[in-house]
């Protein structure tokens, strides 16, 4: 059928440790070979060529962490949005949270959730879904994980909810290391966090806003620890925002414990001094840390503590972010800047670009068990070519996202996704965008 | 002890004065903005100006009524309950000529869900020139003062500020001691959720005073050392040679039930009364922002002792202050527009 050669270009494929001027031959949506242009030689005569200067092509991302918001809450992210937002922020595959209308704590939701666009051919980005650990959510009963997991829930969590209950937490493990399936934790210890608006320091004094000790996220996570230790489970904290949990999770996996972390680029990127106006954008769960906090965000990516950049994609519509601040919704619409807020961590020199890329899509889809993150050979064709060093200004006004509320507002940055390819389809340019 | 009698009073010339000064810019205290959004922030000879104006505002007679916002109209908009403040503010801007409106909030739309946007979006259509605003949510008035067109000011956001509070209290003590620079004043009880103390914290400071803190290690927040001050959890150690005993309320409405043990075990560690006052300066002075818990803040003999406490004075000096404060930004305002050419 369809084959498209990719000549001569820069490709990065962390899985295999390529990081050098490729060609790639792609062939009814499968990488069918990859290597040096000597190695590749010319493009078959059948095949239509595509080449690239100064871009890179590397698989295309895959975000642990979204909220869909549908079904139930479409008004503030839809199946196309989402698609098309993903698309235009190079993410290929995406892993949604259960807080849907319904919840997520059955079977029937989750497999409706993963194929929204079952009857449309168009390919677009994959869904995957956590299936909820609780029944609605309520963090007072397992829900069916065994049932969910067969439905292809890729691992359990209360979504932007902590598991709270000690007891059930121990039950919850128990059950997903049997199904072999990881747990995935907001950690936020509920009555410290209980009515916080920002994050505790000098500033939510200065502020008058009710503060959320970084005690939350530190008590929550050590309990955890604790109960891998006595499970064995696959844990995974969501969002990690404060220098302790980070110290927690660096003492755990030098102890050997299954356990792997995520952050999201606000908690590198900015600090709780970002609210001093009472910018409803900066209102995000967790909440904005104080630097030092950021900075050992960035010691922890440096130092592979820290496994995973995810978008933390929470859309909200305009009247809930319209607000004071400690009534308005938390998050922020995050698909569209993933790709430059992770290749900034290249440009600050904190990573390698390959390490970057690693980090927001081979890794997730490893930790997941879940298709994409490579280009390889026989690899599905999921890939995005872009240019790490093109300048752009973020503009929320001109978000694919139905949200166009976020914390980088008008900041200038660099890496800017030329193309998004799903199943060797072309699902999105940026010059036809 | 300074004389309780006013050290600022002014002469029959100077009211004549007061009187000519309608509309000329240059008697109105400076503002840098054409909002009154909080006390962080603002520059020593601004705080001056307002206190300077509000004392010459204090002296009039009870029944004058200045022209100096003829024609100006000020919304009360109070989403959170209060009396005196906005009787205050009512009385104020009403004696300086502005027509006023007290939109009823709490009964009106907000409660059927408007949000504070949509409410603000109406009013602004009906061309306020003040609005007042007081609001459960810190940070509220500053998002106002985004949305419309009407001068801003803020009669207490959340936790955050009280601007036209801490004015009062300065004048307060100015009107009794004189001088702010150099005194000792503990500011008392629920400091992390009073938006007085915040805005307090920083005119004092500003102003020169020493500020000591006494509360509860419970109701003491996060870092607010970084804010010039010295906290203490001993009520007799921090009010040790002190000026003036500020006590403030406990914010019962903000708080979630486990800060304290009790009310009457807060009385007994850090409620006012003569044993504890005794060890302020000789005839040290009590404030209150009110309304009083009386038996858990403070000793009712305390809060009625005419001699020691300020609390009426404070009362009184809120009407003058919030003249003063809505003059300030009208003549704010007309700066910016004569700017822009209007």
């Amino acid at each position: 059928m369809s084959k498209t050669f990719f000549q001569e270009m820069h490709m990065i494929d962390p899985a295999s440790g390529r990081d050098e001027v490729s060609s790639m031959l792609v062939e009814d949506g499968v990488v069918r070979a990859i290597g040096t242009p000597q190695e590749m030689g010319a493009a078959p005569s059948d095949a239509s060529v595509i080449k690239a200067d100064g871009a890179v092509l590397a698989p295309g991302l895959v975000d642990m962490r979204v909220q869909s918001r549908f079904p139930g809450y479409a008004h503030q992210e839809s199946p196309t949005s989402l698609a098309q937002a993903a698309a235009a922020g190079g993410i290929t595959g995406m892993v949604c949270l259960p807080n849907t209308n319904p919840v997520l704590d059955n079977p029937d939701s989750l497999t409706a959730l993963s194929k929204p666009n079952a009857r449309d051919d168009a390919p677009t980005p994959h869904l995957y879904a956590y299936g909820a650990a609780t029944k609605n959510l309520d963090d007072e009963a397992m829900a069916e994980l065994g049932l969910l997991a067969e439905a292809g829930a890729v691992g359990f969590t209360n979504g932007i909810k902590p598991i709270s209950d000690s007891l059930i937490m121990r039950r919850i493990m128990d059950y997903s290391a049997m199904l072999d399936k990881p747990v995935i934790q907001h950690a936020e210890d509920v009555s410290l966090a209980e009515g916080g608006e920002m994050h505790e320091g000098e500033n939510s004094t200065r502020l008058g806003l009710k503060g959320i000790p970084a005690e939350a996220e530190e008590i929550m996570i050590a309990r955890d620890l604790a109960l891998v230790r006595l499970t064995g489970v696959r844990y995974h904290v969501a969002h990690i925002s404060c220098a302790r949990s980070i110290d927690l999770i660096r003492q755990a996996k030098a102890e050997g414990l299954a356990v792997s972390c995520d952050t999201a680029p606000p908690y590198y990127m900015l600090n709780d001094v970002a609210v001093m106006e009472y910018d409803t954008r900066f209102r995000l769960s967790p909440p904005l840390r104080e630097e030092a906090d950021r900075q050992a965000v960035l010691e922890g990516i440096a130092d592979g503590t820290i496994d995973v950049i995810a978008s933390d994609h929470a859309p909200q519509d305009r009247d809930s972010k319209l607000m004071p601040f400690g009534v308005a919704a938390e998050g922020s619409s995050a698909l569209e800047t993933l790709l430059p807020m992770v290749v900034s961590l290249y440009h600050q020199g904190r990573i390698s670009l390959m390490r970057a890329i690693e980090m927001a899509s081979t890794t997730p889809a490893l930790l997941l068990d879940i298709p994409g993150g490579t280009i390889a050979a026989g690899a599905q064709a999921d890939f995005m070519i872009f240019d790490p060093n093109r300048g752009w200004q973020i503009r929320g006004a001109e978000f694919k996202s139905l949200s166009n509320a976020t914390p980088f507002e008008g900041q200038p940055v660099q890496g800017k996704v030329l193309s998004t390819w799903v199943g060797g389809e072309m699902i999105y340019s940026s010059e036809t965008a | 002890m300074k004389s309780r009698s006013s050290t600022l009073s002014s002469s029959p010339a100077d009211q004549e004065k007061l009187r000519q000064s309608a509309r000329d810019p240059q008697f109105f205290a400076k503002l840098n903005s054409e909002h009154l959004l909080g006390i962080e922030g603002m520059s020593r000879p601004v705080i001056e100006g307002l206190l300077d104006r509000a004392n010459q505002f204090a002296e009039l007679p009870k029944n004058e009524t200045l022209p100096h916002l003829k024609g100006q109209t000020v919304f009360n908009l109070f989403f959170e309950n209060s009396t005196r403040t906005r009787v205050s503010f009512d009385l104020a801007a009403r004696k300086i000529g502005a027509s006023v409106v007290n939109v009823p909030v709490s009964t009106s739309s907000i409660k059927k869900g408007e949000s504070l946007l949509d409410t603000a979006v109406t009013l602004n259509a009906m061309h306020p020139d003040i609005l007042v605003m007081r609001h459960q949510n810190s940070g509220a008035s500053l998002m106002l003062s985004k949305h419309v067109d009407a001068s801003v000011v803020n009669a207490g956001d959340g936790r955050h500020e009280h601007p036209t509070q801490a004015l009062l209290d300065a004048l307060t003590i100015k009107r009794t001691l004189g001088e702010i620079a150099g005194l000792k004043i503990a500011i008392c009880g629920d400091i992390a959720n009073s938006r007085v103390a915040r805005s307090n914290i920083h005119l004092l400071a500003t102003l020169g005073a020493e500020i000591r803190l006494v509360s509860p290690s419970t109701l003491l927040p996060k870092g607010i050392e970084q804010m010039g001050v010295e906290a203490h959890h001993d009520m007799m150690e921090g009010i040790r040679d002190v000026d003036i005993v500020m006590l403030l309320r406990l914010q019962t409405e903000r708080m979630q039930g486990t800060e304290t043990p009790s009310q009457r075990e807060f009385f007994h560690l850090f409620g006012l009364n003569a044993e504890k006052l005794a060890a302020a300066a000789p005839n040290a002075l009590i404030m209150h922002p009110g309304p009083m818990n009386r038996g858990v803040e403070i000793d009712s003999l305390l809060a009625d002792d005419h001699e020691r406490s300020l609390i009426t004075m404070q009362v009184d000096m809120g009407v003058a202050i919030r003249m003063a404060c809505l003059e300030a930004v009208a003549g704010a305002r007309q700066g910016a527009r004569q700017m822009e050419g209007r």
